[in-house]
């Protein structure tokens, strides 16, 4: 009788193919898949381009600021970039379907630009990144952290030197 | 005359595939045969299937970085394909060479000896991946024909 409880089984059930490509396929909520980079919170420290395996990250100067690119078809999905980002900066998405065409080969590009500021002390021509601050005792309010951020990154260890922590 | 667009009708439903492995780790390989011999993923829905000979493919699926030492049986094994035959990539590895790239025993990208039509990046891409690129393989491989 055994064999009838698994024929009603999978009458209920239906069959086990995925609908994918007919319909939409079933993804993990924290596969590793292509990588999101968001320049905003980019602290410029560059661990990422040191840590990847496969020489995927690279970031230039050039004249407009600090370009980041990752491009997708040498990228493993190890995952070691968004470890060690002390920001989150970079993210690992779960988008798995990155087939392409050979044509679209060389723009499978993650692009993110880090731009230049001038610095509103010293007048100094530097990088908008994101201040390190995160082992700042009490933590900069949001005032603070503008302020900081619009410093290059001499004045910026001024300011942080300077702040009044109240006792 | 009449005979000829319907056997063009009846040709395009089942492209078959071949595996060529150009040095890979076996990840990919795993993968494909995943995506073709366990019924959650079932490539056969499209009409594709597994073939052990060159000589009955219509769509190459090429894993690994193309390896030195491999390079002139894959090349030939290339050749024994008929046209016209859909190329895909799958894996970094053929693409761009990977985490092996820039080194002495590995000739990657691909591309620079056989011609690609459709990657599929991944260490190693999922099963639902290799059924993405195979579909736009197919697509291509009817207008080819």
């Amino acid at each position: 009788m055994n064999f009838l409880t698994i024929f009603a089984r999978n009458l209920k059930q239906g069959p086990q193919t995925e609908a994918f490509p007919l319909g939409p396929a079933f993804t993990p909520e924290r596969l590793r898949g292509r990588i999101e980079f968001n320049a905003a919170t980019c602290e410029g420290c560059r661990i990422c381009e040191r840590v990847c395996p496969a020489n995927a990250i690279r970031f230039a100067k050039t004249p407009d600021g600090m370009t980041f690119d990752c491009w997708h078809n040498t990228c493993v999905f190890c995952g070691n970039c968004e470890f060690y980002c002390p920001t989150d900066a970079i993210h690992q998405t779960n988008d798995w379907d990155l087939s392409h065409v050979n044509a679209d080969k060389f723009d499978m590009v993650e692009h993110g630009l880090i731009p230049n500021q001038t610095c509103v002390e010293c007048g100094a021509t530097a990088l908008n990144t994101a201040p390190m601050v995160k082992n700042a005792k009490p933590p900069l309010s949001t005032e603070e952290y503008a302020e900081v951020r619009a410093r290059c990154p001499k004045c910026r260890a001024k300011y942080l030197k300077n702040r009044k922590v109240p006792a | 005359m009449g005979l000829i667009p319907n056997f063009k009708n009846i040709a395009t439903r089942s492209p078959w595939i071949y595996r060529i492995n150009a040095g890979s780790c076996n990840g990919c390989d795993v993968e494909m045969a995943t995506t073709a011999l366990i019924p959650r993923y079932d490539i056969e829905r499209l009409g594709c299937q597994y073939c052990g000979s060159p000589k009955h493919a219509d769509i190459v699926l090429i894993s690994g970085p193309l390896t030195v030492r491999v390079k002139d049986a894959v090349l030939r094994m290339y050749e024994e394909i008929p046209d016209p035959k859909v190329t895909v990539a799958v894996g970094v590895c053929p693409i761009s060479g990977g985490i092996f790239r820039e080194s002495y025993a590995v000739l990657a990208p691909i591309d620079q000896y056989i011609p690609i039509d459709v990657n599929v990046p991944g260490c190693p891409p999922r099963p639902q991946a290799i059924i993405a690129g195979v579909a736009k393989a197919i697509a291509i491989w009817r207008e080819r024909l």
